[in-house]
């Protein structure tokens, strides 16, 4: 049985794709509870599809991909942002608006160039077991950024998730704390690139923190259950990609769902849903920066 | 009457001189507002749905653009550090009930004011918020989250954050709503209990018979300032009509 979880760890390449699950692992669930708390899911999963124009225009232009990814991200919150300040419009449509002219930008400069196609699918769905060391060193100085902004921020995306306007009055810079987080969200994109895949990079980013929720009301246990969702799921997924060859990221993708499928029945089992007694949410709409 | 109100000596605690409030393109929905809040003075804001109470207490708060003067303590409101002394509790329906925060935690946010970016708060932050928490009466819940709690137990939470904030001024966005009669009159003690030690609230409501019941001074809010002064002149039969519609003036004791 023991064999069953180290055989697939005996080459480098598929050390270095377990270095890279967890790193992601790690990260992309301890953004995703303040995507999770402050309603955001969807901007997370326009983030991911909008980056493809990104990593299409850093492949034409021969500059780094990891650049090109999170420079798209920082396009996006920013069209996300002007398109928002039309009154009349809700915060979901900016973001598709946003997401529709980024995703198909990509697509169209993808369509220009024969030669990019075949390399982009794996930056689509992820090929986790092609990571090599550089990978690694970036991505590890990613998400060491990321998680000290968090750690240094924790306790300002608590208050001004909770109530923005206080937050506000108190003097926490509400408006540059949302760019922060877009930011993170943009950064998780890109270390979830290589592994899970633009496509599915939603699913590390919102699955474990909505599974951490369902069973806790204190954030910072919230997030460390979403971490060790996040974490085993994606060593699960890899180890199981290995023995069944199915894709690596749908298969850890797969697997945080099955979490968040367990934690569901727990959670109905225990009464903590509230299903049937939750009192009416806040008149302020979801997906709100 | 239980009230309080009698206005204290000394410089107001707010001011507000031709406040007004536009929102785009052209939609004035508070128009030339001016009045004073003495310290210790607890001001019931009367009104419809959609009068502007809430906005006036954003303007006030510094979260809505507005033109006028806005003046707290003595200090023209020119930025938002201006305005640290108000603290604005809004409905209740504004925030998440279920979001994952304990009581504790929520006070304590009221002493950010005092840290810096990152910084933690340390001991002295977290005795006052101990004991704005024992004056509200929820010194044993600290450690409960907040969405076990009932309506006016939050109410009271959010008080304590106030409390904690140091605030010298309390604008309370219909606090009462939806809070069971018994807990009412014990909140409206309470209001009464802060204001005796110098803080001033402004409470929003469109209960008309609480307000004439337990505030000694009324602003009758409709788009503009309606009435200023004690229940009988604030809230007197053509202020009503004015600030209700002709509708509830026959029913002078019923809710609006």
């Amino acid at each position: 049985m023991i064999d069953w979880f180290t055989d697939p760890y005996q080459t480098e390449f598929m050390r270095n794709a377990a270095v890279m699950a967890i790193l992601v692992g790690v990260l992309a669930p301890t953004v995703g509870v303040w995507v999770v708390l402050r309603r955001l899911a969807y901007l997370g999963d326009a983030m991911s599809h909008g980056t493809l124009a990104g990593v299409a225009a850093a492949y034409l232009t021969g500059i780094s991909i990891t650049l090109g990814a999170l420079a798209a991200g920082v396009v996006m919150g920013l069209l996300v942002a002007v398109f928002d300040r039309q009154r009349r419009l809700g915060h979901d449509s900016a973001i598709g608006v946003a997401e529709t002219l980024m995703f198909a930008t990509g697509i169209i400069l993808i369509s220009r160039n024969d030669r990019i196609g075949v390399d982009l699918t794996h930056y689509l769905f992820g090929q986790i077991v092609t990571t090599s060391t550089n990978d690694i060193i970036v991505n590890s100085a990613l998400t060491a950024v990321a998680l000290a902004i968090v750690v240094v921020a924790f306790d300002d995306l608590r208050n001004v998730t909770f109530d923005p306007g206080h937050a506000q009055q108190v003097g926490i810079p509400v408006g540059p704390l949302r760019l922060v987080l877009i930011a993170l969200i943009s950064i998780t994109v890109v270390v979830s690139l290589g592994t899970v895949g633009l496509l599915m990079s939603v699913a590390m980013l919102i699955t474990p923190a909505a599974t951490a929720r369902l069973l806790t009301n204190r954030i910072e246990t919230m997030t460390a259950l979403a971490i060790t969702v996040g974490v085993t799921s994606a060593i699960a997924g890899l180890t199981i990609s290995y023995h069944l060859a199915t894709p690596p990221g749908p298969t850890i993708a797969l697997v945080t769902v099955a979490w968040f499928a367990g934690a569901t029945i727990a959670s109905l089992r225990s009464g903590q849903s509230g299903i049937g007694s939750r009192p009416p949410r806040p008149a302020e709409p979801a997906g709100c920066l | 009457m239980n009230d309080v109100g009698g206005r204290s000596c000394g410089h107001p605690v707010l001011r507000l001189v031709g406040v007004t409030v536009t929102y785009p393109p052209a939609t004035t929905v508070l128009d030339d507002v001016s009045f004073q809040v003495l310290p210790g003075e607890l001001v019931a804001v009367v009104g419809p749905n959609g009068a502007g109470k809430s906005t006036l207490f954003k303007a006030i708060s510094g979260l809505v653009a507005h033109d006028g003067i806005v003046e707290l303590g003595g200090t023209h409101c020119h930025h938002q550090r201006d305005r640290l002394e108000a603290a604005y509790i809004p409905q209740r329906t504004d925030l998440d009930h279920d979001f994952p925060i304990t009581v504790g935690q929520l006070v304590l946010a009221g002493r950010r004011r005092f840290l810096r970016l990152g910084q933690r708060p340390g001991q002295r932050h977290r005795l006052a918020a101990d004991e704005a928490l024992e004056r509200v009466g929820l010194a044993d819940l600290r450690r409960r989250p907040l969405s076990t709690l009932s309506g006016g137990q939050t109410q009271r939470a959010l008080l304590a954050r106030a409390l904690a904030q140091e605030a010298h001024l309390i604008l309370l966005d219909e606090a009462l709503s939806g809070v069971d009669q018994p807990r009412t009159e014990d909140l409206l003690d309470l209001f009464t209990d802060l204001a005796r030690s110098g803080t001033s609230l402004l409470v929003a409501t469109h209960d008309l018979s609480l307000a004439r019941r337990r505030f000694a001074r009324c602003l009758a809010i409709n788009g503009g300032l309606v009435g200023d002064g004690p229940p009988e002149v604030a809230l007197d039969a053509d202020r009503i009509e004015a600030t209700f519609g002709s509708s509830i003036v026959g029913s002078r004791g019923s809710t609006g």
